[in-house]
């Protein structure tokens, strides 16, 4: 076996990592077994760092899918400027670092047993439970809108075929055709990317199809960063993109699949050559399965640690969690996930969780050499998340062109950052 | 073996003993949330209200203040002889806690109402139903009201043309049953809270009522406050008898009316 420079560098980094946080209690080193349901950004980067300050504890990552695809970046894939392959990341260098990586599907938790149980029937005991799940689509919740739905009007919100499928139709398109994309309430997965998501569509027909159309149907009346939205749209589509507020009877309250039409709160019926459906959504099935979600589909959270407010030792991170004013986004999640994977071995030590922070940063783009971005900085503050005062911000809304250009270029180094401290791969 | 309390024992028991007549008292110095409103207060006056049979249905979280669903239905009959005749909403941790008052008929069918209000912090919401009987029902439900760090959000308003209106009603409404009306019309409803860019307050400019009639009698009414969210959304019931017309209107400050007339058909 050869150690080549990052693993040297990892292993002197868990080695110093394990030194300091053995110092305050020399008594008690994290041992155990966590097991981490859902390898996408939360689960996977709370594996790693588990495994990374704490070698000693064994960390089982559950994830059905041998390579995951990220939804960050998919909408790069559906406005054809990269391949499908470019959003997929394998768990090689988890396995590399020592993490278990199972993949199998989780169907069910015992939390008072302390056990989760997998497809297939085999079952995996834990000290600690890591819950990442993502969000599941509330069939039906949309009327009209079930699994049989979305294979004729994909929803395309989870990467995958779903996203392969939405591309294949847009392909498919003939020129002069509408795009209509339906567009949810809050709360909801990445608020921003139904509106990148468009925006790179119609990068895709200006150069392809330009006379096709793009419309947006809401149901809401204002959305995430939407001056800077609206006049990138401006700038680079023209009116390509017409987007429909809930006041102007943008809310769709039934879609018919079939005929690629849908019918708004109003009564107009708006009928589409591509039919792109975000529904409503809720917490990953194995949330309820482990009786953390309340009754809105979404998992309370302790804010300190992200463990759940309703069942102890169970911790949850990413989109399934209620952590707002943070936003249900990759970056979040990631950063949820490093907290917990600190707050499980202080707890597993016996000491108290360290003072939580996390961090969002957001990129869009309007358009390949359009970007747009919003960051901020959260904490606990008064027993709950807030935005630590002064820390974010959004691109100004007056910046020219090669500002524009650049923060584009941000995004990409954004993905590969995240991708290569998550998966270790770029 | 005799018993013998241990000192834990003890100590156990008499804070048992003790809590009762603390909590009882705690319970009375705590008001009633509508008591510390005196709007509210007012409308319940002597009565004592019951929480039984009216749902507040509001997010546990709200990601943006300024349109928060809200929907109030009380579970009584609406008969000639006994209904509720009105549902007051209240926010207590806004400017002016009265948000809207919504006065029923038996021909309501249903006293129940959906509309989106705006919420400056997080805070308790109730309602008060008064019924015909002089009956009164309250409750409340607390919500979060953040805004999450994807939503940054101008309070800007874009629409253009104030008192336009929308409207949808079923096509038919089945023999002594009730159907669903909904209705939004164009307006910023201008809190009188804000200023200009040069520091002058913006004068306070709202939607007032909307009036449903049917066949010329008036079978549902609604007040609106500042905290009604722009572009004042409402669904609400109505249980005509018989085929007929349904005129809603709208009247707004500086005299702005809007009228829309819907041929309901009950068969």
């Amino acid at each position: 076996m050869t150690i080549n420079r990052r693993t040297a560098l990892g292993l002197i980094g868990a080695a110093s990592g394990a030194a300091i946080l053995g110092m305050p209690s020399i008594a008690r080193a994290a041992t155990g077994r966590v097991v981490v349901v859902g390898g996408g950004f939360g689960g996977a980067t709370a594996a790693k760092y588990l495994k990374l300050r704490s070698p000693d504890l064994a960390v089982t990552l559950i994830e059905p899918a041998a390579r995951f695809y990220t939804c960050p970046f998919s909408n790069l894939y559906l406005g054809g400027l990269i391949d499908f392959e470019a959003i997929g990341h394998s768990y090689d260098s988890l396995a590399a670092l020592g993490v278990e990586v199972v993949h199998a599907f989780a169907s069910d938790v015992d939390t008072a047993g302390r056990t989760v149980t997998l497809a297939g029937g085999d079952s995996l005991s834990y000290d600690a439970l890591v819950l990442s799940p993502g969000v599941d689509i509330r069939w039906g919740a949309l009327e009209g809108y079930d699994e049989a739905a979305a294979e004729l009007a994909p929803h395309a919100w989870k990467a995958g075929p779903q996203t392969q499928l939405l591309r294949s139709q847009l392909e498919a398109m003939p020129d002069g055709g509408t795009f209509v994309l339906v567009a949810p309430d809050n709360p909801f997965r990445c608020p921003p990317g139904p509106y990148e998501r468009v925006s790179l569509i119609a990068n895709y027909f200006k150069t392809e199809k330009p006379a096709s159309k793009i419309i947006i149907l809401d149901a809401k009346d204002s959305f995430s960063k939407q001056g800077l939205f609206t006049a990138g749209w401006q700038a680079l589509y023209g009116d390509m993109i017409e987007w429909v507020s809930r006041t102007d009877d943008g809310r769709v309250v039934r879609v018919d699949a079939a005929a690629r039409s849908v019918e708004t709160e109003f009564g107009r019926t708006v009928t589409a050559d591509v039919l792109n459906v975000v529904p409503p959504q809720q917490a990953g099935l194995i949330a309820q399965r482990a009786g953390v979600t309340n009754e809105t589909g979404w998992v309370p959270v302790k804010p300190e640690t992200f463990e759940s407010q309703l069942v102890e030792g169970v911790y949850v991170v990413g989109d399934a969690t209620v952590a707002a004013p943070m936003p249900k986004s990759g970056f979040a999640a990631c950063t949820q996930g490093k907290v917990v994977a600190a707050a499980i071995i202080a707890a597993l030590e016996g000491r108290a969780p360290p003072e939580a922070k996390w961090a969002n940063t957001c990129y869009s783009l309007v358009g390949p050499d359009y970007g747009i971005s919003v960051a901020g900085v959260y904490a606990v503050i008064d027993g709950a998340i807030a935005e630590v005062p002064g820390s974010g911000g959004v691109s100004p809304a007056d910046a020219d062109g090669a500002f524009r250009a650049r923060e584009a270029q941000y995004a990409h180094g954004w993905y590969r950052a995240i991708s290569n401290d998550i998966w270790g791969t770029a | 073996m005799p018993t013998t309390i241990t000192r834990r024992d003890a100590i156990g028991l008499l804070a048992g003993a003790a809590a009762a007549p603390l909590l009882a008292r705690s319970a009375a110095a705590q008001p009633a949330w509508w008591q510390t409103i005196p709007a509210a207060a007012a409308l319940v006056g002597d009565a004592q209200p019951s929480g039984q049979g009216i749902a507040i249905e509001l997010p546990l979280v709200s990601e943006d203040g300024s349109a928060v669903d809200l929907a109030v239905a009380v579970d009584r009959p609406m008969t000639q002889d006994a209904f509720v005749e009105s549902i007051h909403v209240f926010a207590r941790g806004n400017p002016s806690p009265e948000v809207a008052e919504y006065y029923f008929s038996p021909l309501s069918g249903r006293a129940a109402v959906a509309t989106r209000i705006r919420l400056n912090q997080s805070q308790t919401v109730g309602a008060v139903a008064v019924l015909s009987t002089g009956e009164v029902i309250a409750a409340a439900r607390d919500v979060t009201v953040t805004i999450s760090g994807c939503l940054a959000r101008d309070d800007t308003y874009a629409a253009t043309d104030i008192m336009q209106t929308r409207v949808r009603a079923p096509e038919r409404i089945a023999p002594g049953g009730a159907g669903e009306v909904t209705t939004l019309v164009n307006h910023p409803m201008e809190t009188g809270l804000r200023t200009d860019a040069a520091g002058t307050v913006l004068p306070e400019d709202i939607v007032r009522r909307l009036i449903a009639t049917f066949d010329r009698a008036t079978i549902f009414e609604a007040r609106f406050h500042r905290s009604v969210a722009a572009n004042p959304y409402l669904r609400f019931f109505v249980a005509p008898p018989r085929s007929g017309a349904l005129v809603l209107r709208w009247e707004a400050d500086g005299g702005r009316v809007a009228e829309e007339r819907l041929d309901l058909v009950v068969s």
